[in-house]
């Protein structure tokens, strides 16, 4: 008994960064540190979220000078019943579900096609990601201008191989699947960057067992790919929904929701009702249904990502 | 990466090499339109032909950086997205230094919350802080928009700096605790220089998205405080052949994204997944 308190005593001596005592304050230190960036963090995204909730049960017009008061279930009740609602969730799910499918399909394509390598593929590699680091207002602005009837590119492509001329964002049912092929062309460069490294990582040796095997290429691709390229799948699919999701600044810049509701998103819808009709709580009461339906989309795939990690 | 020496790969190479160099065309084409456009007089660029080779001049950059406005914007950007990006940095590197060291209760859960942080669509923010910003009198200020970048890069700091951090040797705070440093010590002195081509990619990463953002920064932005994708909408309804001098200002708000990811290409792979692909 005395001879052990005695040692511990000595070690204590010896090395007193080792001593049971030294280590409160450690652990008082890595919460220090953590703590100014997990407050922020909670205060931006806590107490609004929690205001948010409040407000949708509100009816509060800022451009009028009525006073806030509760109206209960209200503003969801105007929600499920409001056809312009109903319009954005649909409008919403064409755009996510098109978009993410044709960059998936497209940008394992483009990856097979790099990850062997040539001669110059370092460079294209390059060049290819720089549709993704416009910001999304400049991509605006450089569609508008493609796509403009008389001058622009496309429409010049297209009348030199003899098809007519096309106004693009104008049309009602060409402007939702010409807003899908901007994203597309803004994107795929983001799914093509993550599939192509996560191939370069697959091993040599897992190619040349199943060549040995005999097995064709795409025997290969179905077999051995797919399976090991799962998780940056998982993790490209599950990055590129969440940013699908709130598609804002395009429409802005190129159709405004329009013509006659045809793009309009969800993310615009909400725009629209909060910061230009000034009906904040009906706003407040749309994004909690957004939120909800983002969760929704991305719940498994999230939980996925988090459990793997 | 050894290049397999089977004879119908060789043969692919050639048919690869031709049909990669179209995809990347189709993909380049339009952003070099868009430059082009910039250097061209309204007669070049509206000639009804597409014209590749042509005299450039300089005078839509001269118009376009002349007129106050984009000028201004190019400042106020400058000071949000750099200030942001260094604060979204600090504040990150504390959350994410102990998650990468440290065993302890809720490690996974901290980590998990914030990476669930990066679901909410920024219009769902949006709303009650800008009814925030309005109460406290911050709406119209710079600083409301620094606040909101920074919110919106942590998750994506925490994370990339996380498997940074994990990728600094154990050994060397061993070394640091023998030579009597503490934790800030160990941390400033030797583990940040380490990771420092990481955490450096994370910023520009950061610097790239706060520079690019535009919900935010056109809610809570006033006339004085545009940033530049706010004071690019100017441009939305072009009069006549403003074009040219469109595309001169979509190039100059596009050259510093080009260039911070440039610096950053060796980690732009592992930053853009949230750090799952490296």
């Amino acid at each position: 008994m005395t001879t052990t308190l005695t040692e511990s005593r000595a070690r204590k001596a010896i090395r007193p960064s080792g001593a049971p005592k030294g280590r409160r304050p450690k652990k008082l230190g890595r919460y220090l540190a953590m703590s100014p960036g997990l407050l922020f963090l909670a205060a931006i995204s806590i107490y609004p979220t929690l205001y948010s909730l409040v407000v949708s049960f509100m009816r509060w017009n800022l451009s009028s000078g009525e006073a806030a008061r509760f109206v209960g279930l209200d503003n969801f009740v105007g929600l499920l019943t409001d056809g312009l609602f109903w319009n954005s969730v649909r409008v919403t799910l064409v755009f996510v579900f098109f978009s993410v499918l044709i960059e998936l399909v497209l940008t394992f394509g483009l990856a097979l096609l790099f990850f062997r390598g040539f001669p110059g593929d370092k460079l294209l590699r390059a060049l290819i990601m720089m549709p993704m680091l416009c910001a999304p207002v400049v991509v605006g602005l450089l569609a508008r201008f493609s796509l403009e009837p008389t001058y622009g590119i496309v429409n010049q492509l297209m009348r030199s191989i003899g098809l007519p001329t096309t106004e693009f964002l104008g049309n009602v049912d060409l402007a939702l699947p010409t807003l899908i092929a901007i994203d597309v062309w803004q994107w795929s460069p983001f799914l093509f960057l993550i599939l192509l490294a996560a191939m370069q990582g697959i091993p040599e040796e897992v190619i040349e067992a199943s060549k040995i095997d005999g097995a064709s290429w795409p025997r290969i691709i179905w077999h051995q790919f797919l399976p090991l390229l799962r998780y940056p799948i998982l993790v490209g699919v599950l990055l590129r929904l969440i940013d699908s999701f709130r598609v804002y600044d395009i429409v802005y810049m190129t159709t405004r929701g329009g013509p006659v509701d045809a793009t309009s998103t969800m993310s615009w819808q909400i725009y629209n009702v909060g910061f230009r009709a000034f009906n904040i709580s009906y706003a407040a009461a749309f994004s909690w249904l957004l939120l909800l339906l983002v969760l929704l989309a991305v719940n498994s795939l999230i939980r996925r990502m988090v459990a793997r990690s | 990466m050894s290049v397999a020496k089977g004879r119908s790969i060789n043969w692919n190479v050639g048919v690869r090499a031709v049909v990669a160099v179209i995809c990347t065309f189709l993909f380049i084409a339009p952003v070099l339109w868009m430059v082009t456009t910039a250097f061209k007089t309204g007669n070049q660029a509206f000639s009804g032909e597409i014209q590749w080779f042509f005299t450039p001049t300089l005078e839509n950059f001269a118009e376009v950086l002349g007129g106050t406005r984009l000028t201004y914007a190019l400042i106020n950007s400058l000071q949000v997205s750099v200030i942001s990006s260094i604060v979204a940095i600090l504040l990150a590197s504390g959350i994410a230094y102990p998650l990468a060291r440290y065993e302890f209760r809720g490690r996974d859960h901290i980590a998990g919350t914030i990476l669930s942080l990066r679901i909410v669509p920024p219009i769902v923010t949006i709303i009650p802080l800008f009814l925030l910003m309005r109460t406290i009198g911050l709406n119209g200020s710079l600083l409301s928009i620094i606040i909101l970048h920074v919110f919106m890069n942590l998750p994506l700091a925490v994370w990339l700096l996380r498997g940074f951090y994990e990728d600094v040797p154990k050994e060397i705070e061993e070394a640091g605790a023998i030579d009597g440093l503490g934790s800030i010590g160990i941390f400033f002195r030797m583990v940040l220089p380490l990771a420092m081509p990481g955490v450096a990619s994370t910023a520009l990463l950061c610097f790239v998205f706060s520079w690019n953002e535009f919900l935010f920064a056109s809610v809570l932005s006033n006339a004085g405080s545009q940033t530049v994708t706010v004071a690019l909408t100017q441009y939305v309804t072009p009069v006549g052949t403003e074009w040219t001098l469109i595309m001169a200002a979509g190039t100059v708000v596009a050259v510093p994204v080009w260039l911070a990811a440039l610096a950053a290409q060796k980690y732009l792979v592992r930053g853009l997944s949230l750090g799952a692909v490296k």
